[in-house]
Formats: structure tokens, C-alpha cells, sequence
């Protein structure tokens, strides 16, 4: 359960994609269906301005500029088009989608996420469609210290309560998960961040936005619940 | 970054974005060529044969159109000669007849004789065709990048090798 890999916690993006790619971990592993069809689109307009640019550059080296320069002229503005249109799909459609997939009961999920820049907090943005078609927005705006320990490991456990309880689509499919978090939590150091009340949370994740470093602070990696206030309060003074 | 081969699309992703940033800029290069007309748009001075007026690893953007008049005396252009390599960057001088049979003769304004004798054996003069394109713009030493690199071959070893260096320290 505990990850594999360890990343450097100062490192923005290596927070965001190794979070990124443990939605659809944890989404699949409850009976989610995902639906690539948004990496699809984006894999084929990419694949097919590549190969355009590399037949261009074939029969460039074999016939000379002067005998193709039509042809190439014609390749260089479907390139633009499609790169234009990759590009307006990545912006537009997808909106930093890492997720879309339909629930055990039928709701279709769509997950995006975002962070902003030098903040070490996580933006989740859950939508949820369901079966009658209405649709509903939640957003989730979490510390990634909450699922990272110091040492940069992933932690499965707190992160994956974070959308059990804060989707209740997920919570319905992971119930142990979604309760985890009244029942107050035995599950060692690994859980010691789903064992604050939220509002404790909320105070940790103001200092830490008010502080804008990419502080993970031993606080909440720490299981013992005195020395996280300490640390807590000493960051906001 | 390794776990990531074990998905195809991420994989497929992965790839296409370096593939991207390759075709990218060759796709920006041809198009360049498109434009202007030139198989090679972007040329660097490599001799002082034009001082004062280029020097050596000056970066020169050519045009070779002739939109609204003919290639003339006095500008500066860029031509090959058959069997040799390098093109050369000179000013017209002479000019007889017109249209794309003209005879034309280029010298370098900083060389005493004309250019004759860099001609092809048995070639006395150029036409339009031999013609990469003419200088329009020009932009002082920044070229003299790649006359390092190619006078000093062990130059690129040592660039490779600290973009690699980059590359797995960066790991993105």
C-alpha cells in the first residue's frame, strides 16, 4: 500500500503527478470503468502531426526542397492546425482531467486537478454526473502534506479517505474509507493526518498557503498529536 | 518516471511530447523556408570576406522572392557553386541582362578581386537560380555558437554531455 517510489516533497510537480496517477489506481481498484477517450484524442492528433512532420522530413532528404516545397507548404499549415487543435483540446476540453470513468451505481466522475504555483497544495475539482443526467460540482483543496511523509513516500491511506469522504459516489464504493474517518483512526502513522478534526486541518492549510513554501513539516507526518499543534502554531506565528 | 512505462498511454504521452518539441521545431524551420522561399532561410557569416559590413558568426535571414523587382547590383547574396559545400555570402556587382538568365558576378566587399576564381572551373558568372536568397536581416554573433561547434568538434561532446546531465538530474 505504502508507495514504491519516493520523490523529493519540494518538488511541485513530482506532488501533483505522483497524486495524479494514484486517482485512477484507487478509482479502478474499487470497480470504476475508466474512459481514455480524452488521452485518446489527445494521443492521436499528437501522433498524426507527428508522422506528418516526419514524412515531411523524408521526402525533404530524398527529393530536395525545390522538387516538394508545395507539399511541404501544405504540411506545415495541417501541422499548424493540428497542433493548434492539440493544443486547444488540452486547454479546452481536457482542463487538466486526470480521471473520467462511471461508478459501480452509474455516475459518470470526471477529476481534475491543479496546483498553483510554489503552493503545496492540491486542487481537486469532482464531477459528478448522475444517472438522471444532473450534475454536480465538488472541489476538494488539500495540503499534499496530508498523503506525503517526510521522506517523500506516497501514503495511500489518507489520501484515498480524502475522496471517499469528500465524494460521496467514492464513499459509497469504499465505505471503510469513508468511515475512517469518524470512527477516529487506529491505522498507525500511516493515517496520523485523517486523525485531526478538519478544522485543525484547515488551520494547518491556511499556514501553509500563508507561508507559500513548500513546507511538508514533520507536523503532520509525525503521528503524535501534541507536537503537530506545536508545530502548527509556531508556523503561523 | 519508470513506473510510468508500465502504462501504455502514459508511455505513448511521454514520447509524444518529446516527438513534439522535435517535429515542432522542424515543422517552425519549414516552414520558414516556405515563406521565404529558401531551402536554407537562416545562414551564419563564416569568413570576414564581408566586413565591415557582416563579420564572422553574424546570423543572417534571406529572402528569395522577387515580388516587386529583380535580385540587383548591390545587394547581398547568398549563393552555391556546384561541387562545393559551403555557400557564400557576397554582393552583387555586375549585372547584365535580365530576368532568370542575367548574368551576375558578386565580390566580397572586404576582398581585393572579384569572385571569379570561387566559381566552379570553366564558370564565369552566376544566375538567379544558383541564388539561396538575399540578406534582409541580420543579427550580430549570434552564430558563433555553431562555428565553435563545428571548428571544435569536442565542443559537442562536452554539450551532450551536460544536457544529459541535465536531463537525469531533472528527470522531466
Amino acid at each position: 500500500m505504502a508507495s514504491q517510489e519516493k520523490i523529493s516533497v519540494y518538488n511541485l510537480a513530482d506532488l501533483k503527478n505522483t497524486s495524479d496517477d494514484a486517482i485512477p489506481n484507487y478509482l479502478n481498484s474499487l470497480g470504476f470503468r475508466q474512459s481514455h477517450r480524452l488521452t485518446d484524442v489527445r494521443l492521436g492528433l499528437g501522433f498524426s502531426a507527428l508522422a506528418l512532420a516526419a514524412a515531411a522530413f523524408a521526402w525533404d532528404y530524398k527529393f530536395g526542397f525545390d522538387a516538394t516545397k508545395h507539399l511541404t507548404a501544405v504540411a506545415v499549415a495541417i501541422y499548424t492546425l493540428l497542433n493548434g487543435a492539440l493544443a486547444l483540446w488540452i486547454s479546452h476540453v481536457e482542463r487538466g482531467t486526470v480521471y473520467v470513468g462511471t461508478s459501480p451505481g452509474g455516475e459518470d466522475v470526471r477529476i481534475s486537478t491543479s496546483v498553483d504555483k510554489n503552493v503545496p497544495v492540491y486542487h481537486v475539482t469532482v464531477e459528478i454526473t448522475s444517472k438522471g443526467g444532473k450534475k454536480e460540482t465538488l472541489k476538494i483543496d488539500r495540503p499534499f502534506a496530508e498523503w506525503f511523509d517526510e521522506a517523500g513516500r506516497f501514503v495511500a491511506a489518507p489520501f484515498q479517505a480524502l475522496f471517499a469522504r469528500g465524494v460521496p459516489v467514492i464513499g459509497k464504493a469504499d465505505p471503510k474509507r469513508a468511515r475512517a474517518e469518524e470512527e477516529g483512526e487506529k491505522d498507525t502513522a500511516a493515517a496520523a493526518a485523517t486523525a485531526y478534526t478538519p478544522e485543525m486541518l484547515d488551520v494547518l492549510a491556511k499556514a501553509t498557503v500563508a507561508s507559500g513554501v513548500g513546507s511538508t513539516s514533520d507536523a503532520e507526518a509525525t503521528g503524535a498529536t501534541g507536537v503537530a499543534k506545536k508545530g502548527g502554531k509556531r508556523r503561523k506565528a | 518516471m519508470l513506473s510510468s512505462l508500465q502504462n501504455p498511454r502514459q508511455a505513448a504521452a511521454q514520447l509524444l511530447n518529446f516527438g513534439l518539441i522535435l517535429s515542432t521545431a522542424f515543422m517552425m524551420w519549414k516552414g520558414l523556408s516556405v515563406v521565404t522561399d529558401s531551402p536554407s532561410p537562416i545562414v551564419v557569416v563564416l569568413s570576414g570576406s564581408m566586413e565591415p559590413a557582416f563579420q564572422r558568426g553574424d546570423l543572417l535571414l534571406l529572402w528569395n522572392r522577387n515580388l516587386f523587382e529583380e535580385t540587383n547590383v548591390g545587394e547581398v547574396v547568398v549563393y552555391n557553386v556546384k561541387g562545393k559545400e559551403i555557400p557564400i555570402v557576397h554582393r552583387i556587382v555586375r549585372k547584365f541582362g535580365t530576368g532568370p538568365d542575367a548574368k551576375l558576378l558578386t565580390k566580397g566587399d572586404n576582398n581585393a578581386a572579384d569572385d571569379t576564381e570561387l566559381y566552379a572551373r570553366g564558370q564565369d558568372y552566376l544566375t538567379r537560380k544558383d541564388i539561396v536568397g538575399s540578406v534582409v536581416a541580420y543579427m550580430p554573433f549570434v552564430g558563433y555558437v555553431t562555428i565553435m561547434l563545428s571548428e571544435h568538434p569536442w565542443l559537442k561532446t562536452v554539450m551532450l554531455g551536460i544536457m544529459g546531465l541535465v536531463v537525469v538530474l531533472q528527470r522531466e
